[in-house]
């Protein structure tokens, strides 16, 4: 099981909170689990695409920033993703 | 008057106790405590019987031709995810996660990353004893 691509550390974090984000937007209703999957999906890729690779600082911005989301997407009394849109900072720090 | 109010609670708790406690009395008779959490969290698994590899093959590639970005076309089950079905590393998580949902499983993260390729997938699955 040797992987392909080499992941680096700071990839895995952000490919396990991707992971995250879809393992609880299975714990939401059928509506609210495809809104919570485009947006974040969305999300994902958007920065993956704008973000230069090599800007640790933002990235790991980033992934707190994601983190505390997924945290309160897990209160059960959460049912969309509402906040990621107002927060949506540019992506050029 | 109270009485009369307090009839149909008393009945209606007399009448649900046998049906909602027998099965799981009987569950914990024979051995089996956590029988009803088995069924809660696998609810569509008609049996716990191991799977054949060839039905295991079968699924996973229904899972990868199902995903939008992949080509049904391309799916055999020595399909690489990026170098042969162009998918990259977010679109792997998102197959990945869509073949725990159909074996009804969770891959740890740690394995779930080394998985990128059908055969690694299907390895996986094969392997893996709560399968179903």
């Amino acid at each position: 099981m040797a992987p392909r691509l080499k992941l680096s550390g700071i990839q895995r974090q952000a490919l396990a909170l991707y992971r995250g984000f879809l393992r609880t937007a299975r714990l939401k209703s059928p509506e609210e689990r495809q809104m919570i999957e485009s947006v974040v999906s969305a999300e994902f890729r958007e920065n993956a695409k704008s973000v230069d690779r090599r800007n640790f600082v933002y990235i790991e911005y980033l992934i707190r920033r994601g983190k505390r989301q997924l945290d309160q997407l897990k209160n059960p009394d959460i049912t969309g993703l509402s906040t990621l849109r107002i927060n949506k900072v540019s992506s050029t720090p | 008057m109270a009485a009369a109010a307090l009839r149909p609670a008393i009945l209606r708790h007399i009448r649900l106790l046998p049906t909602t406690v027998a099965p799981l009395a009987a569950a914990a008779a024979a051995g089996q405590p956590h029988a009803q959490a088995l069924w809660l969290t696998r609810p569509m698994s008609s049996h716990d019987a191991q799977l054949t590899r060839d039905e295991v093959v079968d699924r996973v590639l229904d899972v990868l031709k199902s995903h939008p970005k992949v080509d049904p076309s391309k799916v055999t089950p020595d399909a690489h995810f990026e170098k042969d079905l162009g998918l990259d590393s977010l679109d792997t998580v998102e197959v990945v996660m869509a073949i725990e949902e159909e074996f009804k499983l969770e891959i740890p993260d740690l394995e779930a990353d080394k998985i990128d390729s059908m055969q690694l997938a299907i390895e996986y699955i094969v392997n893996h004893p709560m399968a179903g």
